[in-house]
């Protein structure tokens, strides 16, 4: 048996369109999300993950020493490690890499023009995601993916304070750049 | 939990992330162009990618819990643990709205995106690494000073 004997699927629209439609793509994540439940009877997330690299990595600090970061919790860096897997294998099926530098219209006006200043930026982002997740107690997989789709009031709140600070902050840079020309 | 449950475990969770991780590239979640096109409300899809995700699961979660289906891991009916409502969830929240919004990335879709090829999400990921050691940090410093106080106060007393 060869590879090519699964052309029907390689070929097949699942793997050679890069983007789905919306309803189908939303429609698969949320199944999975479920699936996942039903499976294993733990939520999806992914922010939790990043304390348990801390842990791992060795720190002491107490917040990442309780159950949730535990090793018996390191099934989440696995997670990421198969989110990781799962970007690659998107990228060899349709056969093309994401292009690096294509950050559109608005993060390239947005951003410092130097890689020092870029390389800073993303840390400045980075750390800003990180903080703010941990301290709501999960992202937009843990608490809008998961969380909303059970009626957890909490998760609705963070949910509407994300997409709140993300769209003001994408609006406010729009009409800023507009204004003072970028 | 011995060895081999342990492997079973980190594997079946490794599967879920690579489909996990190939939806969220196909569903556009990966690409800054469109979740800025989002955030500035000039393409909607990934607006119907989470709401089509979000009422899905809300469905299988409605059957699951009226129907009390089990979990496969646990044979008992699935548990619906909500989060609780920490002290530091709004602003929290709105950390992570304006680090989303100034980089179109998420803990979530930043592994697929280094994936994809997107090598600028690794300073992405130090950082979120670092944000959350910082959390980790803070909340270590609060502990000491509530432990402190309580200290003067008794040696006050």
């Amino acid at each position: 048996m060869t590879l090519s004997d699964f052309s029907w699927l390689t070929d097949s629209p699942i793997f050679s369109t890069a983007l789905w439609p919306a309803w189908v793509a939303g429609g698969a994540i949320g199944a999975l999300a479920f699936a996942q439940r039903w499976l294993t009877d733990q939520p999806l997330g992914c922010s939790a993950a990043f304390g348990n690299a801390c842990a791992r990595m060795g720190s002491r600090l107490p917040l990442f020493q309780g159950p949730a970061h535990s090793t018996a919790t390191d099934w989440k860096l696995w997670f990421l490690v198969g989110i990781f897997l799962g970007g690659l294998l998107a990228s060899l099926s349709t056969g093309t890499w994401a292009e690096p530098t294509h950050f559109g219209t608005l993060y390239t006006a947005l951003m410092p023009h130097s890689d020092v200043g870029r390389v800073l930026w993303w840390l400045f982002g980075g750390v800003l995601i990180g903080m703010g997740s941990r301290l709501a107690g999960g992202c937009t997989s843990g608490h809008t993916i998961n969380g909303v789709a059970m009626g957890s009031p909490a998760s609705i709140v963070a949910s509407a304070f994300f997409f709140a600070a993300a769209v003001g902050t994408a609006q406010l840079s729009h009409h800023l750049l507009n204004t003072f020309g970028g | 939990m011995n060895n081999s449950s342990t492997l079973i475990r980190n594997g079946s969770f490794l599967l879920f992330g690579v489909v996990f991780g190939f939806l969220l590239s196909r569903a556009g979640a990966t690409d800054p162009a469109l979740i800025a096109s989002l955030l500035l409300f000039e393409n909607l899809h990934l607006l119907w990618v989470i709401a089509t995700a979000v009422g899905v699961g809300a469905v299988l979660n409605f059957l699951a819990k009226q129907l009390k289906w089990r979990s496969v891991a646990s044979g008992q009916p699935i548990s619906f643990p909500h989060k609780p409502f920490v002290r530091a969830l709004i602003p929290g929240a709105l950390l992570f709205g304006v680090g989303w919004g100034l980089t179109g990335v998420c803990p979530g879709t930043a592994p697929a995106m280094l994936g994809e090829g997107q090598w600028f999400v690794g300073v992405i990921l130090i950082g979120i690494v670092a944000g959350t050691w910082l959390v980790g940090f803070i909340h270590h410093i609060q502990i000491k000073r509530q432990v402190q106080s309580r200290n003067m106060t008794a040696a006050n007393r």
